[in-house]
């Protein structure tokens, strides 16, 4: 307790004591404080407005000059009931959450870069403009968590300052910065006057993510209920079990105009499997549609089961033509669909093809294309595949389907093609190739996590993709052509890191569809200094095919860290609730 | 340099290139002209301070505390990982009641949603 009182009476003083610091060099001169955007909703007046004071203009402190999307809403609703003594009942959780998300949400445009955010997506994230700005903010979470909010100026350092109270070590990353991952200690002896990560990071956020933006002035007045109720066309890919196609059928639940119940049946284009799923979601600020849903066939009870209980991320175009996004489950949120869904149509439309490329010289091929509202008569002219490959004819075809036989030069120039029945056209939907130069194991870097009962595990599925070397005829190169996933057999293979550590004894197993399983957390006795299981190692696809000009059979690798559980799960599930 | 005399090559190439630079002093070693590349980290991995939690600064697990657990109250205490691990000081000061011994009790720590 003495502990806790010290630490109330010290934080306070630690926060003020940076604050000149960290104002001094970002702007000497104090520019008028800017316009919120006042809070309307009496909800939220009577719940925030007992410490967040409002002023003569309705404006909340803090809450009015600032914006976020919905999970970082309800990230902040989630730490003032935790940290400040707010009592809501959940129902009022989600009032305000919902107000919020809506009236201090973020526009359209402007969520869309950080979507992968709220859609739990890991990938290297390129928008972190300096190493600074890296060691500042990025080095215990991603960017997109700032990004995912807009603020003024004033409030990205009272941000700052309260990252500063909460936690001692946030003071150190900003003042002395962390370069690539370690001190960069020699920077103030080199340069004392530079400005501090912190400054640097303060004034790219003030640019990259300010109050005010013409894009959110526009969607206030653009803004209106989502109109989603009916029919959709989904298509969705899941990595290591390949495309789905289906249709959503969407009903608005009684009452509201932005709840909306759900149900969807997908098809596998690879095996013709169904599953079939129903599920309930909210749209926030007329276009961020959080949803969950279940599947309604029994599952077999596998970690990557397709009727797992999923949530839905996605974002909804500001005419509502479309939607994209991201279905997904798992304790890490590793297994998902990429979702996109768009209006049916009363004219031909192509909407997939069952196959992902061409071997130049083949004849005869069949390739199945799935559409929509086709014609009665349909003829081999009525196809284009582009150069180089010739429809023998049309096998088949009913209003949603055609089979067709296609012939591919010897001397087609290899590439993706687009496919076109009459005016509907699928972009860049097959490859011809002469032959496949490599396998890319995709996420060529992975992350798994250890787990056992209490700490469930996070797994990570791998996919091999073939390739062909393009047209400057060096393989690895940006014109590389991508040929769709292929047949192989995966191992593990030690990653010469440390000596002796035979990682890959002890980091877990991989499936032979691809899908890693990482081992028990907890020090294991048998490793030395009882060290836990993880470890770093290769995982390589041998393609059971596919040979490379020795005869031997190709290989891709790749890198996966397999490491300890994040004991804080900083996730925000109840925005779909 | 002007005590020192090179003795093999390696040293003799030093001493030459340096020649006309205007510093008596060996940079060249030191501070290399290409930067550093840097070591793959996936997003979100708490890097905060060598060793990372997720990954050590050279984006593997070779660098990380054997076992974890062994470090974990001082991580958990001094609030060293707080987008990783649990803090003491604001957020979560009774995660670890349950647990005495993280090297013997690990399974009992929870997990925390904030």
């Amino acid at each position: 307790m003495k502990a806790l009182l010290a630490s109330i009476l010290v934080l306070p003083l630690l926060a003020q004591s940076q604050t000149p610091q960290a104002a001094s060099s970002a702007e000497p001169a104090k520019p008028a404080p800017e316009e919120g955007i006042p809070v309307t909703n009496q909800l939220v007046i009577s719940k925030c407005g007992g410490c967040h004071t409002k002023d003569d203009h309705g404006n909340l402190l803090r809450i009015s000059w600032e914006r976020a999307t919905p999970e970082g809403w309800e990230q902040a609703i989630k730490r003032m009931v935790r940290l400040r003594g707010v009592q809501l009942t959940p129902e009022e959780g989600r009032t305000i959450l919902k107000y919020l998300a809506t009236y201090h949400g973020l526009a359209p445009e402007e969520a869309k870069p950080v979507m992968y955010y709220a859609e739990r997506r890991t990938q290297d994230e390129t928008n972190i403009p300096t190493d600074n700005i890296r060691g500042a903010c990025a080095m215990c979470h991603a960017l997109a968590r700032p990004l995912s909010w807009r603020r003024s100026q004033e409030d990205w350092k009272l941000l700052a300052n309260l990252h500063i109270a909460l936690y001692p070590q946030a003071d150190e990353a900003f003042r002395l910065g962390i370069n690539a991952g370690g001190f960069d200690e020699e920077r103030h002896h080199r340069d004392p006057n530079a400005p501090l990560p912190l400054d640097e990071a303060l004034t790219f956020l003030g640019k990259a993510a300010p109050l005010k933006t013409p894009e959110w002035a526009a969607w206030g007045a653009r803004m209106r209920a989502p109109k989603l109720a009916g029919q959709w066309i989904v298509s969705a890919y899941i990595p290591g079990r390949g495309r789905f196609l289906g249709e959503l059928e969407v009903e608005p639940s009684k009452g509201t105009d932005d709840e909306f119940t759900t149900r969807v049946k997908l098809t596998s284009l690879k095996d013709g499997s169904t599953i079939t799923r129903t599920g309930h979601s909210l749209v926030y600020a007329g276009y961020a549609w959080r949803g969950r849903s279940k599947g309604t066939q029994a599952g077999s009870g596998a970690v990557d089961d397709l009727a797992s209980d999923m949530r839905e991320v996605m974002w909804v175009a500001p005419d509502q033509s479309m939607a994209e996004g991201r279905w997904f489950w798992g304790q890490y949120q590793e297994f998902g669909f990429d979702v996109k869904l768009q209006r049916p149509s009363a004219d031909p439309t192509l909407l997939a093809a069952d196959r992902t490329s061409l071997k130049t010289g083949s004849q005869g091929t069949r390739v199945r294309l799935i559409a929509e509202s086709l014609p009665a008569q349909i003829a081999a002219a009525d196809l284009d595949f582009g150069t180089g490959v010739t429809v023998r004819r049309v096998v088949s075809h009913t209003p949603t389907e055609i089979v067709a036989e296609v012939d591919v030069a010897a001397n087609a120039v290899p590439g993706k093609r687009d496919i076109a029945f009459r005016r509907s056209v699928l972009p860049s939907a097959i490859a011809v190739y002469d032959r496949i130069d490599y396998v890319k194991v995709v996420p060529d870097s992975a992350m798994s996590r250890l787990g056992s009962e209490t700490h469930p595990k996070g797994y990570q599925q791998f996919e091999a993709v073939a390739y062909q070397r393009g047209a400057d005829g060096k393989p690895h190169t940006a014109d590389d052509v991508e040929l769709g996933p292929i047949d192989v057999t995966w191992s593990v293979e030690e990653f010469f890191s440390s000596y002796g550590d035979d990682d890959k004894e002890f980091v877990g197993s991989l499936s032979p569809a691809g899908l890693f399983t990482p081992a028990s957390d907890g020090p294991n006795p048998q490793r030395k200094f009882s060290r836990n299981n993880y470890g770093d190692v290769w995982v390589v696809a041998t393609a059971k095919n596919e040979k490379d000009k020795d005869g031997r059979p190709l290989k891709g690798k790749s890198y996966l860290v397999v490491t300890v559980p994040a004991y804080i799960q900083f996730d925000q599930p109840e925005v779909a609730q | 340099m002007k005590h020192l005399r090179p003795l093999n090559k390696k040293a003799a190439r030093i001493v030459h290139d340096h020649a006309g630079s205007g510093t008596n002093d060996v940079l060249a070693l030191q501070a290399p002209p290409y930067t550093q590349q840097r070591p793959h980290v996936p997003m979100n991995c708490s890097l905060m301070f060598t060793p990372g939690w997720e990954v050590d600064a050279a984006g593997g697990t070779a660098g990380l505390c054997q076992p974890v657990e062994r470090d974990i109250y001082d991580c958990f205490v001094s609030c060293y990982w707080p987008a990783a691990v649990p803090d003491h000081l604001n957020n979560s000061p009774d995660w670890a009641s349950k647990c005495a011994a993280a090297t013997k009790d690990w399974r009992n720590l929870d997990l925390v949603f904030p």
